[in-house]
């Protein structure tokens, strides 16, 4: 495994990160879905060792998060939604600064990634469109070699042609069979697109992890009238929401649900929708 | 130590985007100093404040950009982040003292034709240094618990409260008849009775505490 949580607590006065567990084997990506506040960032920054934790063990690398803070953070490369460097600077003073920083800063790699995402060198960042500093965030996570990518949010702001070409950088990155991805999105589309493994995290707490294909290909949501939702048994369905003609009912086996019941529509969930049914829905 | 470095760069870089309005202020202060020959004797102090003060303006970009966050994610750590931030700010210190020293000895040489007595100068830029590093060891640990903003407010409070103690004292001095004159040899006679070395022991304990109280209030805080 290249990133392990255990058990891990966090709480707020208004909010609680409750017994997160998280397993990223080499080689993965893995998606980390939910609404806005349900825990997503608190849990980066945990594995991240930003915020103090309540109790809990983290790894990466097989090493401990906290005692080997440096040696790790060596190796991870880290894209923040809402949090970067000074607008001030542009990508010849990050330069000047990452260098320090990263024992494996490649300057080569950095300036080839400036290039290919067309960013101005000489211009601060300030002046650049929210997609131009999302690259150069990019550029400067993917340049000193990690072998963890860690990001928050990467794809937000970008154009579907730009978010395209980061998507392709990311599975590139993930073709050595050494390195992983925990990348938080909301954009879930882009998840189905690139992730191995979709984790859902609602109120603080994980709700599912499952590999993508597993979700896709086994969840599904049943739509009936009233009369047939009333027959399912409730240990059958994990969430359910009536809509104004009918219900949508997730289900965990669609064909071993399709067996016991003589309920045709099945349709075959994205994301979004477990996600919603997840947070919108009743059991 | 690395880490260190890179965000000493960082806030440098950072800093240089201040390079012509510093300039304009060296150049506005020694203008000054040219002027009259009584300008020359705050002239120094002045200058040395402008420099000195500009380290703090640091943390305002920092959390612009919410830096801290991003700056965590690097191999670095709290402590070395409050550490940098001390050398960068002690540094911008001592680089106003010596500029001050520099260009008061340089007016006084090259526009009144004198060789001017070292030490009274000395004297007067260790107490600027004092007063700086005062209103400094305060600041910092107190942009660290509220925010550069917040911090600022408090800085303009804490320094219309020395004026305001300053003024009360003054007028209660006046008010009682005594007379009250400033020149460089009282303070120097002040500086002496209580000794230079005791004086930078103080600065240097003052920053040592602010950079304790600073680093506990960092390391608790949630960012």
């Amino acid at each position: 495994m290249i990133l392990e949580v255990k058990n891990l607590n966090k709480k707020y006065k208004d909010f609680q990160l409750k017994n997160v567990n998280l397993s990223l084997p080499k080689g993965m990506i893995m998606g980390l879905i939910g609404e806005n506040g349900a825990g997503k960032t608190t849990t980066i920054k945990a594995i991240l060792n930003i915020i103090n934790t309540d109790s809990g063990e983290i790894k990466i690398f097989g090493l401990d998060n906290k005692k080997e803070e440096k040696k790790i953070k060596q190796d991870i490369g880290v894209v923040l939604d809402d949090s970067f460097l000074s607008e001030y600077l542009n990508p010849m003073d990050i330069n000047k600064i990452m260098k320090n920083f990263y024992q494996n800063w490649d300057e080569k790699l950095y300036f080839k990634y400036i290039e290919e995402f067309k960013l101005p060198k000489n211009k601060i960042s300030k002046d650049y469109s929210s997609g131009m500093k999302m690259k150069l965030k990019i550029a400067v996570a993917l340049s000193h070699h990690p072998k963890l990518l860690i990001l928050d949010e990467p794809t937000s702001g970008l154009d579907p042609v730009a978010r395209n070409e980061i998507l392709d950088i990311f599975q590139d990155f993930i073709q050595d069979e050494e390195h992983a991805i925990l990348v938080s999105s909301h954009i879930t589309s882009d998840l189905e697109h690139i992730a191995d493994y979709i984790t859902f995290i609602n109120n603080g707490e994980i709700v599912l992890t499952k590999t993508k294909d597993e979700l896709l290909d086994r969840y599904g949501i049943v739509k009936c009238s009233e009369q047939e939702f009333k027959k399912i048994n409730k240990a059958d369905y994990l969430k359910y929401k009536k809509n104004r003609y009918e219900y949508e009912i997730l289900v965990e086996n669609k064909n071993e649900f399709k067996r016991k019941y003589d309920i045709q529509i099945i349709d075959k969930p994205t994301i979004e929708d477990i996600m919603l049914i997840y947070i919108k829905g009743e059991k | 130590m690395n880490g260190i470095k890179g965000l000493i760069v960082k806030d440098l870089l950072n800093l240089s985007h201040y390079k012509f309005s510093l300039l304009i202020i060296i150049v506005v202060f020694i203008g000054l100093g040219v002027s009259s020959k009584s300008s020359l004797t705050f002239m120094p102090i002045m200058l040395m404040t402008a420099i000195g003060m500009i380290g703090l303006s640091t943390f305002s970009y920092d959390e612009m950009s919410k830096a801290d966050k991003y700056l965590l994610t690097f191999p670095t750590d709290k402590k070395e982040m409050v550490k940098a931030k001390y050398i960068l700010i002690i540094g911008m210190i001592i680089i106003g003292a010596i500029v001050s020293i520099i260009a008061t000895y340089g007016i006084n040489y090259i526009v009144y034709s004198e060789i001017p007595d070292i030490e009274p100068i000395l004297t007067m830029v260790l107490g600027g240094v004092f007063g700086i590093s005062l209103v400094e060891a305060i600041q910092i640990p107190s942009v660290y618990k509220w925010g550069a903003e917040k911090g600022r407010i408090q800085m303009f409070v804490l320094i219309i409260l020395i004026g305001a103690l300053i003024g009360g004292l003054v007028f209660l001095i006046t008010s009682a008849g005594l007379s009250i004159q400033f020149d460089t040899n009282q303070i120097l006679g002040f500086i002496k009775n209580f000794g230079t070395y005791i004086l930078i022991a103080v600065i240097l304990l003052m920053y040592f505490l602010s950079y304790k109280l600073s680093c506990k209030i960092y390391m608790k805080k949630e960012i």
